[in-house]
């Protein structure tokens, strides 16, 4: 952590405070909201909230552990029969809005991690000065939003699914980034524009390495009429990953992300799609489409996703051995779900998918013992969870 | 009311025992105070306001959107017809919304008569209530 985002996250944890003992003091303050805005005496309104999932998986095979990204040191399959690590964590965010156009989020998530354990993180501790209702920027841990869901990918009470489609999703797993981002939202006829910019870095932690992005820049546009939602973003970053075992960084290389994504939400019936194409020192490409209807409090859903095997871009150094074994990686995954809302701000889903690992790989599988090919083959997932809101 | 619509806004909840309970099927309307300049939206321009998508009416006022209380019959049956969305999904839509630091949902009263009169007296607030407590001092802008 730099020593300027420490500053940050002590400057919203303590002005957080000040106004939780100020909104104790005045219990009438969030009265302010339906006061006449134009002559609204600013009184701080503080909120905390929180949101988790308890969740179970088991995989058919026993070779490998099945985990949704790079992140994960283990999962289900070859570690234990059942584990409950791919899909648990419990978050608690704070907000306070000291004016109509200054606010602050805090928002701390335990999950598992790639050191195997589930310490408390800092998700989230920016700052935000709304220059309108419409306009805004922010400083600080902002969330990146890669996808159509990586803003909301860890509370799974706002989704269908037990989790985002996992062969698009876990092709990015970095969900946040240190620095600024500016929104400005607009009608076009009836339709509602938000465009949004981001700068900073980020940081991504695995079993045995981390990987540095730095110079991230992105742009990205929401066009949302009706139940239609259309989103384009690209991202650019600059990324060097540092080898835990042998204490080696890797060069600087020039990454980035194009992703297209809708979403049709008819009420009774959806169908969400989402795109992404890839580049480092290779390319790929991923996507998904989904679909679900609505009957009462159940939620049934189909979804197939896959990604591509990797190409080497020209332009860099011979790939190693281990690197050209992972541009060989692909999966398919045919997932048939269902989420329960059995009651307020709360569901239970329950998911099973059917993986198909590529035919020159062992694909996303960790901890795969040396020597086992499991190329081509397909087995099975199921899972569980309980997604609440508090 | 076409059948159709009457049949999933008030019969349905009956007929599927649904947790979130119906007591009657009451007409809402869409209001503003009598002050206020806004004498019509269209439901599209009311669902952006009560679901956080804007924050101003068409004329670039400010809008203080009023809900009224979780659970309540007129509040299901409000976002049934003007935006199709039943309870759940709107709390699940609120949920992305809060913890995505993108914003709070409209404050919440309870009943219609104390939102009619907190609607009557804030020229930038919208509200929804039965049609049976509509009086003078708030204006019907939309029926959906």
């Amino acid at each position: 952590m730099t020593s300027i985002f420490k500053l940050i996250v002590i400057s919203v944890l303590a002005s957080c405070i000040t106004v939780a003992e100020a909104a104790e003091k005045d219990p009438t303050s969030s009265a302010g909201l339906v006061a006449d805005t134009e002559n609204a005496v600013a009184k701080p309104i503080f909120k905390l909230g929180g949101f988790g999932t308890l969740g179970v998986s088991h995989s058919s095979q026993g070779l490998g552990d099945y985990v949704l990204d790079s992140t994960f040191p283990k999962g289900p399959g070859l570690s234990s029969n059942w584990a409950t690590s791919n899909d648990s964590r419990i978050g608690v965010q704070v907000s306070a809005n000291f004016t109509p156009k200054i606010s602050a989020v805090l928002q701390v998530v335990s999950e598992y991690e790639a050191d195997s354990n589930y310490r408390p993180g800092v998700e989230w501790a920016n700052v935000k000065y709304a220059f309108t209702p419409d306009a805004y920027i922010r400083v600080g841990r902002i969330a990146l939003p890669t996808f159509l869901y990586s803003n909301n990918r860890e509370v799974g009470y706002s989704y269908p699914w037990i989790h985002p489609p996992v062969d698009l999703y876990r092709q990015l797993p970095m969900t946040n980034s240190d620095g600024l981002d500016a929104s400005y939202r607009f009608e076009i006829g009836e339709a509602m524009n938000s465009i949004k910019i981001i700068y900073g870095r980020g940081k991504t932690d695995r079993p045995t390495s981390t990987s540095t992005a730095k110079d991230l820049r992105g742009i990205f546009d929401t066009l949302e009429y009706g139940p239609a939602t259309l989103r384009v973003g690209y991202q650019e970053r600059e990324t060097s990953t540092l080898n835990l075992l042998t204490g080696v960084s890797g060069e600087w290389v020039p990454n980035s992300d194009l992703s297209i994504g809708a979403i049709y939400d008819a009420g009774d019936w959806f169908a969400m799609s989402e795109w992404i194409q890839r580049k480092s020192t290779t390319k790929l490409n991923a996507m998904y489409l989904s679909a679900g209807r609505r009957i009462n409090q159940y939620t049934p859903y189909l979804t197939y996703s896959r990604n591509s095997q990797a190409s080497f871009l020209p332009g860099f150094p011979a790939p190693t051995e281990s690197a050209i074994q992972n541009a060989k990686r692909s999966e398919s995954t045919a997932s048939l779900g269902m989420r329960w809302d059995f009651m307020k701000n709360a569901d239970i889903k329950l998911q099973l998918d059917q993986v198909h690992l590529g035919d020159d790989s062992n694909g996303y599988l960790a901890n795969v013992p040396a020597g086992v090919i499991l190329y081509g083959t397909r087995f099975h997932v199921i899972s569980a969870v309980l997604d609440f809101v508090f | 009311m076409k059948p159709q619509i009457l049949f999933r806004n008030c019969l349905a909840p009956f007929l599927a025992m649904s947790m979130y309970a119906a007591s009657a099927c009451a007409d809402v309307v869409v209001v503003v105070s009598a002050k206020s300049a806004i004498t019509h939206l269209t439901a599209e321009q009311v669902t952006k306001l009560f679901l956080g998508k804007t924050a101003t009416f068409p004329n670039g006022g400010n809008a203080v959107p009023i809900d009224q209380a979780e659970g309540s019959s007129i509040r299901n049956e409000f976002y049934s017809r003007i935006a199709n969305k039943t309870p759940s999904q709107i709390s699940a839509y609120w949920t992305k919304i809060i913890f995505t630091g993108d914003g709070y949902p409209p404050k919440q009263l309870e009943g219609n008569l104390d939102v009619r009169n907190t609607v009557a007296n804030n020229p930038n607030a919208i509200g929804y209530i039965d049609r049976s407590v509509v009086d003078s001092s708030v204006r019907v802008i939309l029926a959906p």
